[in-house]
């Protein structure tokens, strides 16, 4: 029940602080002789402004008692807010009798600052000592790394140089030094292990029924759900790592080349080791980093005109996507418009278009082409060389043309190649060991996949 | 008074009274929006910091050309959809989701825990349990377990992601068939190729965006609601093309009518619909014109592009198809060349898996083998012939029902049926997705021991939906579209991206 009470003390709070602060404006503009009429307020106000804050040093009190927070930063605010209180109070009383003008601006002075102080320590046990400068800190680190890179992963300590820096950044500010909510505290090692106000926070070896892990994978509008929804939230990494650690037994002292590593933990290591901040989705390697200037209204009206689709791959970018899927004519002005767009050009489908070795000279300055589909085209080995310094192409598709291997042998310098379809062309099973000494990262489909025809295929079950 | 002035009176009177209406709590609203904005502003920047700060997705939407394609808001992993659905809810647990416990708990009673407080569609009183009526094998690299009722699916795992542990809250066919594919149980909700086709309009401008082929038998029971456009203009609503016959009904020219004659007509009556508009300026109208002229381009492209029968033969024995039949096998190569021709969203829909074994139709030992055997082939074709064309990196195929089935055998009114079967069950239930973006070879989730309910990994259709506008290049938060007063989502309120089955 009085802890009912106690926590109206953020409301009451802002009693004394606005009628005190009035009451000391008034006072020292009624040294003034145009404002002298305002004297016979000041005495209510001041008496208005001890009152009520003698009701929040209670409420105050109260709500300390049964609240989680510092103990030292809590003991300064309470010796503040009594001495507002009683200064206030004393000043009421002799308020009237005061004739000198330098002491009673003296004292309107003194009590604001005590205010002014009181107020800003209770600030910072409500949001979190940082709170008011953070954003002057973090202005150039929006949205910075929980955990920051680790340039050796496999040679880090686990909780130090992860779970720790894990924690700081997006528990410690309500389970920290300054505050225990819940009475759980995340900054030691005995905190962590002893848990808080519901028990445990961890069972070492099982993530799942870790409360710690529980609360965290509730849904977002769950009461319970942690961090609270209006704080920054974990990411699946940062949550991936910490299942793993607690798994492995939540051990503080091992190195990450300690505990087993699973196929599904791998990816996390890496983003971590790569210097990506762990809480940032995959890298987009979709988009080259480097933006591009738009390609002319009129050259995609062009486009547009002679029935290429072309929009840009995503709203956020100048590089574009062309479809030629309902161009009737290959003819030399479009071939000209592909040279007009060489830099935008990301994704490019010629297929089952008339495409000649000439056409594909067109596009041999297209440097940022990730996609190329030139399926059932007129293509040959001769004007393949015309990609061989398309080095951004991460996606080949020759279906359906007469490319032998000797093609493919001249695109050695395509090393971001991953995907290379060559279904239905000069190429036979015996090339491919050649094709993946020259591109060894790209998966070669050779498609010409068959289906056996099994028994069931062909018959139905009856009923008996 | 004369007659003018009486006129003159009668029409000052009808001013006044128009004037009045206008002087209504609405336009109380109106005028004092200056202030009340202000009071509203206070709460709103408190209270709602996201509608400052991240703007809605910016659909532009042009009535006078509405399938134009448009850029998605980030970039997309897969650029068509095709989603393979099951009416009637196919059994994960003779074909994905293998319990060794439920055979051994075969023929017993059902344990009270399973059955308090749950609701079932035809369940009564104590079912007993039934076993897996399949034989399960791993498969691959990946170890995915499938049964012997998919051995041609089976080979295909590697490039599978399983969802193994979805949930619903419907347990009637309609209902859920609403919920998957238009986010709400009830009628009225634009479905999920609706909205992909809203916001990605077509690269094919003489093919719709959004096709919809069913495989003869009979409609899913949610009806034509199910590829419905909702509150989105309506050209956004799936068309119906029919794998038997002519693609579209009509569509040829009748006799004595030639080319020239249909432009000729077709012109006439966009003039006409033009004069319309300028009268009412409802943009339905531009709809309207753009779908004749669409019509007319498809007379030409639909014919070529719907017939299968131009494709080699080893095609057509890959993908086991029959020529001149409605049939699923035809639709999913008819999906696979749509595909080809840029269309986005290519709805299936197969017929006839409730397996509740009233019927030897309807049972798992007959009726599902059937339909096992009449899907097998297809859909393996489909990915091995997407692959090797170097399409599925960027189609997304998704295959599922609308809920699962039963660990316990269908007790239909207390009595056994006739047939092994199983009732609708929307705790636990297997969707599978491949390509566009999505792991290979993936599994997401758990069922418990007699895959009853899930454990682990659980989603939903919200979920499903928004994983499947991820891989398009949306985020299903901020894809909306204002309608009564706010603005909706595919998702509503719910769904999160499965992050784990994205590559």
């Amino acid at each position: 029940m009085l802890e009912f009470f106690g926590r109206f003390h953020p409301v009451f709070v802002h009693l004394p602080i606005g009628i005190l602060l009035l009451a000391c404006i008034c006072i020292v503009l009624s040294l003034k002789a145009s404002f002298a009429n305002l004297k016979p307020a000041i005495s209510i106000m001041l008496l208005l402004g001890a009152l009520s804050a003698i009701v929040s040093c209670i409420t105050g009190y109260l709500l300390a008692n049964g609240g989680d927070y510092d103990v030292n930063l809590v003991s300064n605010h309470q010796w503040m807010g009594i001495s507002v209180a009683a200064l206030s109070l004393v000043f009421w009383i002799i308020y009237n009798k005061i004739k000198a003008k330098g002491i009673l601006g003296a004292v309107a002075v003194i009590l604001t600052v005590l205010i002014s102080i009181t107020g800003h320590m209770g600030g910072s046990l409500t949001h979190g000592s940082d709170y008011l400068t953070a954003p002057l800190k973090e202005s150039g680190l929006k949205g910075a790394a929980a955990i920051p890179a680790i340039p050796n992963v496999q040679e880090a300590f686990v909780y130090q140089n992860a779970i720790q820096p894990l924690f700081r950044n997006r528990c410690y500010s309500c389970h920290g030094s300054e505050k225990q909510k819940g009475k759980l505290r995340l900054d030691e090692e005995v905190y962590i292990l002893k848990g808080g106000a519901n028990g445990a926070a961890l069972v070492k070896g099982k993530a799942e029924e870790s409360e710690l892990v529980k609360r965290i994978l509730l849904p977002l509008n769950d009461e319970d759900h942690m961090a609270p929804k209006e704080k920054p939230q974990l990411t699946a990494n940062e949550i991936a790592l910490l299942k793993w650690w607690i798994k492995n037994g939540a051990d503080f002292k091992k190195k990450f080349k300690n505990l087993p590593q699973t196929q599904e933990i791998k990816p996390v290591l890496a983003v971590l080791q790569n210097g990506e901040a762990a809480n940032e989705e995959i890298k987009n390697t979709d988009i080259p980093e480097e933006e591009v200037s738009p390609v002319d209204e009129k050259v995609l009206k062009k486009f547009t005109d002679a029935g290429v689709t072309i929009i840009p791959v995503s709203q956020n970018t100048n590089y574009l996507s062309a479809n030629f899927i309902n161009v009737k004519s290959m003819g030399k002005e479009v071939l000209d418009l592909i040279k007009s767009a060489d830099k935008q050009l990301l994704w490019l489908k010629l297929e089952n278009k008339y495409v000649t070795d000439q056409t594909l000279a067109a596009i041999k300055d297209c440097k940022n082409l990730t996609r190329l589909n030139l399926n059932n085209t007129q293509v040959t080995d001769a004007g393949l060389v015309a990609l061989k310094d398309l080095d951004q192409l991460q996606s080949l598709s020759l279906v359906g043309t007469k490319i032998t291997a000797r093609g493919i042998n001249q695109l050695k310098k395509l090393q971001n190649l991953k995907y290379l379809y060559i279904y239905q062309t000069g190429i036979n099973k015996a090339d491919l060991a050649g094709i993946k000494k020259v591109l060894p990262k790209v998966t070669v489909d050779t498609g010409n996949y068959k289906i056996p025809i099994l028994a069931q295929d062909t018959t139905v079950v009856k009923a008996p | 008074m004369t007659r003018d002035e009486l006129n003159a009176h009668r029409l000052i009177k009808e001013a006044h009274e128009a004037n009045a209406q206008l002087h209504s709590r609405r336009h109380f609203l109106k005028e004092s929006a200056m202030g009340l904005g202000a009071l509203a502003m206070g709460s709103l920047l408190g209270g709602c910091g996201n509608l400052f700060s991240s703007p809605q997705t910016k659909i532009a939407y042009d009535p006078a050309h509405p399938l134009l394609p448009k850029s998605p808001p980030l970039v997309g992993k897969a650029k068509s959809v095709i989603y393979l659905h099951m009416a009637g809810a196919p059994s994960q647990l003779e074909l994905f989701d293998f319990k060794p416990e439920l055979m051994k708990m075969d023929g017993q009673d059902c344990p009270p825990s399973l059955l308090a407080g749950k609701k079932f569609a035809f369940i009564t009183g104590v079912p007993k349990m039934l076993g897996p009526q399949a034989v399960f094998a791993k498969h691959g690299q990946s170890g995915a377990l499938v049964s012997d009722n998919l051995p041609h699916f089976s080979t295909m795992v590697d490039d599978v992601t399983f969802l193994k542990a979805v949930k619903t809250d419907q347990f009637n066919h309609a209902p859920a068939q609403l919920l998957v594919h238009t986010g709400s149980p009830r009628l009225g909700r634009p479905s999920m190729g609706s909205w992909v086709t809203y916001g990605l309009g077509s690269e094919n401008q003489n093919l719709p965006g959004y096709v919809v082929l069913t495989s003869g038998g009979s409609f899913p029971d949610a009806g034509k609601s199910v590829w419905g456009s909702g509150f989105l203009p309506s050209v956004y609503q799936g068309v119906q093309c029919r794998s038997e016959g002519d693609p579209v009904l009509f569509i040829k020219d009748p006799d004595g009518m030639n080319r020239d004659l249909r432009k000729a007509s077709i012109e006439a009556i966009n003039k006409a619909n033009e004069q319309q508009y300028q009268e009412y300026n409802d943009p339905e109208i531009l709809s309207r014109i753009a779908q004749y002229e669409m019509a007319y381009r498809m007379q030409i492209s639909a014919p070529e592009v719907m017939n299968i029968n131009d494709e080699p033969a080893y095609i057509h024995e890959m993908y086991g198809t029959q020529p001149g039949k409605a049939c699923f096998a035809n639709n999913v190569l008819l999906a696979r060349k749509l595909v080809e021709k840029g269309v986005r969203y290519i709805q299936l829909f197969d017929w006839g898996w409730d397996a509740h074994g009233d019927s030897s139709n309807n049972s798992l030992n007959i009726g599902l083998k059937n339909k096992c055997r009449s899907i097998d082939r297809p859909i393996t074709a489909l990915l091995m012939d997407l692959k090797q064309r170097g399409l599925l990196e960027e189609t997304l195929v998704v295959w599922g029902g609308e809920f699962g089935r039963t660990p316990m055998m269908e007790n239909r009114n207390g009595i056994q049926n006739p047939f092994k079967g199983r009732d609708h069950h929307t705790e636990a239930f297997t969707i599978w997705m491949a390509g566009g973006g999505v792991k290979k070879g993936f599994t997401h989730g758990e069922t418990d021991e007699i895959g009853y309910s899930a454990i682990s990994g659980k989603v939903d259709a919200f979920d499903v939906q928004a994983t499947i506008l991820n891989q398009l290049g949306f985020d299903h938060e901020q894809f909306t579209y204002p309608f009564q007063g706010r603005p909706f989502r595919l998702t509503d309120v719910a769904g999160k991206v499965i992050r784990e089955v994205v590559a």
